[in-house]
């Protein structure tokens, strides 16, 4: 049956070409070089920003292709769930975009596998221009490089409800700054309020480890550090805290959403947040809006924590010149400004918090949050270490778990948590 | 009168003309992925580096891995407590039903639902209604019972999670064991009744042989459903799987391990081969006993 087994024969090859057209990445990209002619098609890829700034992007396409005749930007946006898994696949099937918004622990694994440029290489005319902190931001420990432009930073308020501050006899207008401060009025708020309202709705993560002193990692960058007696102690008060339901119960499923809304309800009295959220409160909740207190994040070394969003470039583009060139465009002084207008978000450019838009009280709530974040951004630390992983996340949240409903010690617990995020390490 | 249509000449390859799209759907979405899943077990794979085989050690390594055994004991507990529920309620739900009476529709109606529901928003409605401060625990404090912890004890939610899976499911068994009832010839409930039997021993003496084969499908694939669960957990316990990850389970584990950039992608493959190596050992498990009962 000699057409038969053509036909078969056809059916695997119909079958298999698509498959193997899928598994080929190619390394054919581009070059490192971006002093050429800045053109060529280019995909550009966000996260979560068309719903709320489609015009300002638009804008800012067009602005671009019209200062580059011979350039063409598309862009695409991703939805903010699932964004590294959506890298994860068109990282690993050959389609990452030319130039992609970024955070530091997410261009850090691309980096590793070469996927990225260094711009210490491709861009360092530009470094002058953006903030020393921002710039360094996007290193990666064991590598020589930079990986992406910083682009907008951010350093939420801590807000809190004066109402249930004042029913458990504290000064509302004197609301915790330490962490020390935080136990000893979470404390006394549970005890007032019988249990029943929480002061924190959220686990310590890793950020929180930090701010209260604790060294996060070896100083070879090597292995993690945050077992030392400084992160027991920490666990250890979170451990009294939750004991007297200072800390809401259902702290250890908590998400951010979850913890908003008992803010909102008044289940607990003090939760991080943005400028965006006054909105919120006093759409719905027009009783918590009225006793609404902000203030900063809470901190034992002074520092509050810095967010940290960047531009990378694809070290696989065919237009790097273009890639680079727009990368650039997004994330400089006046494009920043003019997104920072836009949205509670702060520009990571030399001097442009020094601009009166981030110094100049106008008497609204609004003006005054983000002059407070501007003013606390000047010394703020990124406190999350670049190869802290989502699954390392994940083994010190169940580890503070375990030490909060007593399973485990607070140094039996850190000390797990450290063995299994050294050991994510070091399979990279 | 028109001649008969006749076949003038017979294509030898025209069988695999017809199958063709089939064939190349589920060899590009289910064969060559199962390949692959089964292939990358015995690698190192991680997300964005290709990885080397490493023979058995992944399935080495998942023998010694805590999260794994945690998993598979809530994938167990799951059918435990899922799928007896889902072969016995539905039933008595369709029993229900079954009798066309004015208004019944609409109860039909009101049952199945939950099943066109999304899970998501199923999902948090019902973390809105077992939340410490929401409708039932204000209930259960309004009554003198005091609060219940059912999202943040980790048996409780567990049980919480089991509980929408089985609201959710009610509806789509009451349909299939619906349509198995109406094939019960009324004769045998009528002589039943002759020689004396009252509603409870025609029920176990003629409703659930003349069922039994619908009740075997239904353990079949519940007991399936029940070990991949993955949404109701996700929702109810979050991200992390529930206090300190002890509701994770197999499937959530499989996301977990899997995803994300550096995500172990051999060692998430591994423990999909276990848990199609487990569905397959549920299923003969299920058919086996049923061909016993048979025989």
């Amino acid at each position: 049956m000699p057409m038969s087994r053509r036909a078969l024969a056809a059916a695997v090859v119909a079958l298999v070409l698509p498959l193997s057209a899928c598994g080929s990445g190619g390394d054919d990209g581009g070059t490192t070089d971006a002093s050429g002619k800045v053109e060529g098609d280019i995909t550009f890829q966000t996260w979560n920003l068309r719903a709320n700034f489609k015009s300002y992007f638009e804008d800012l396409i067009a602005g671009f292709e019209h200062k580059y005749p011979g350039t063409h930007v598309k862009w695409v946006d991703q939805p903010a769930e699932g964004y590294a898994d959506k890298l994860g696949a068109d990282a690993a099937g050959g389609t990452l975009p030319d130039v992609v918004n970024v955070s530091p622990d997410l261009v850090a694994p691309l980096a590793r596998a070469g996927l990225v440029l260094d711009l210490d290489k491709a861009a360092a005319k530009y470094r002058p221009e953006y903030l020393d902190a921002a710039w360094s931001s996007h290193r990666v420990p064991g590598m020589n490089g930079t990986y992406a432009f910083p682009w907008y930073l951010n350093t939420g308020p801590l807000f809190y409800n004066k109402a249930l501050f004042t029913k458990a006899g504290l000064d509302p207008d004197q609301p915790p700054r330490t962490y020390d401060e935080l136990f000893t009025d979470a404390l006394r708020m549970a005890e007032k309020s019988d249990g029943k309202v929480a002061t924190l709705a959220n686990v310590p993560t890793i950020e929180d480890f930090g701010r209260y002193g604790v060294p996060l990692m070896n100083e070879q960058g090597t292995g993690f550090a945050f077992n030392d007696p400084k992160g027991v102690e920490l666990l250890t008060k979170y451990k009294a805290l939750y004991d007297a339901k200072a800390l809401d119960p259902q702290a250890l499923t908590a998400t951010g959403e979850s913890s908003g809304k008992k803010f909102l309800t008044g289940a607990v009295a003090m939760n991080p947040g943005s400028a965006l959220d006054l909105g919120n409160f006093k759409k719905n909740a027009p009783g918590l809006y009225r006793n609404i207190g902000i203030t900063d994040q809470i901190t034992s070394t002074g520092h509050v924590n810095m967010y940290v969003m960047g531009v990378m470039v694809n070290s696989r583009t065919r237009h790097t010149p273009a890639a680079v060139a727009f990368a650039h465009f997004v994330t400089d002084a006046r494009n920043q400004m003019s997104f920072a207008k836009k949205v509670a978000i702060f520009p990571s450019t030399a001097g442009s918090l020094d601009d009166p838009y981030f110094t100049k009280e106008d008497g609204t709530d609004e003006t005054r949050v983000r002059i407070a974040a501007a003013k606390s951004l000047k010394n703020a630390v990124n406190y999350t270490p670049v190869l802290f992983s989502e699954q390392m996340k994940t083994a010190l949240r169940n580890e503070v778990a375990k030490a909060l409903q007593g399973k485990e010690s607070p140094q039996e617990a850190l000390d797990n948590a450290v063995k299994a995020a050294d050991r994510l390490l070091q399979q990279g | 009168m028109a001649a008969p249509l006749r076949i003038k000449r017979q294509l030898p390859f025209g069988p695999w003309l017809f199958a063709a799209p089939g064939l190349l759907v589920t060899g590009a979405f289910v064969l060559y992925p199962f390949g692959s899943t089964l292939a990358n077990s015995f690698t190192d794979r991680r997300t964005l580096v290709p990885g080397h085989f490493v023979g058995l050690a992944n399935f080495r390594e998942l023998l010694h891995d805590e999260m794994f055994w945690t998993g598979l004991r809530n994938s167990v507990l799951y059918i435990l407590g899922v799928v007896p529920a889902l072969v016995v309620l539905p039933l008595l739900l369709a029993l229900l039903v079954r009798k066309n009476i004015p208004g019944i529709t609409f109860f039909r109606s009101v049952f199945y639902t939950p099943v066109v529901a999304s899970i998501v928003v199923v999902g948090l409605i019902w973390v809105w209604l077992l939340d410490e401060r929401g409708l039932v625990n204000s209930l259960l404090e309004s009554v003198g019972i005091g609060r219940i912890g059912f999202l943040s004890d980790q048996w409780l939610l567990l049980l919480s999670a089991m509980a929408v899976t089985v609201w959710k499911g009610l509806g789509y068994y009451m349909i299939i064991y619906m349509a198995a009832l109406a094939n019960v010839p009324r004769e045998l409930h009528e002589a039943a009744a002759v020689d004396g039997a009252g509603p409870v021993r025609r029920f176990l003496s003629v409703t659930v042989p003349a069922v039994r084969s619908t009740m075997v499908l239904v353990a079949a694939l519940s007991s399936v459903a029940a070990f991949k669960v993955f949404s109701e957990v996700y929702l109810m316990a979050g991200p992390s799987g529930g206090p300190a990850g002890e509701d994770t389970t197999l499937v959530m584990l499989v996301q977990r391990t899997g995803t994300g950039l550096t995500g172990r992608v051999g060692y998430a493959c591994a423990l999909s081969v276990v848990v199609f190596a487990v569905t397959v050992v549920l299923m003969l498990l299920v058919l086996r006993a049923d061909r016993r009962e048979e025989s």
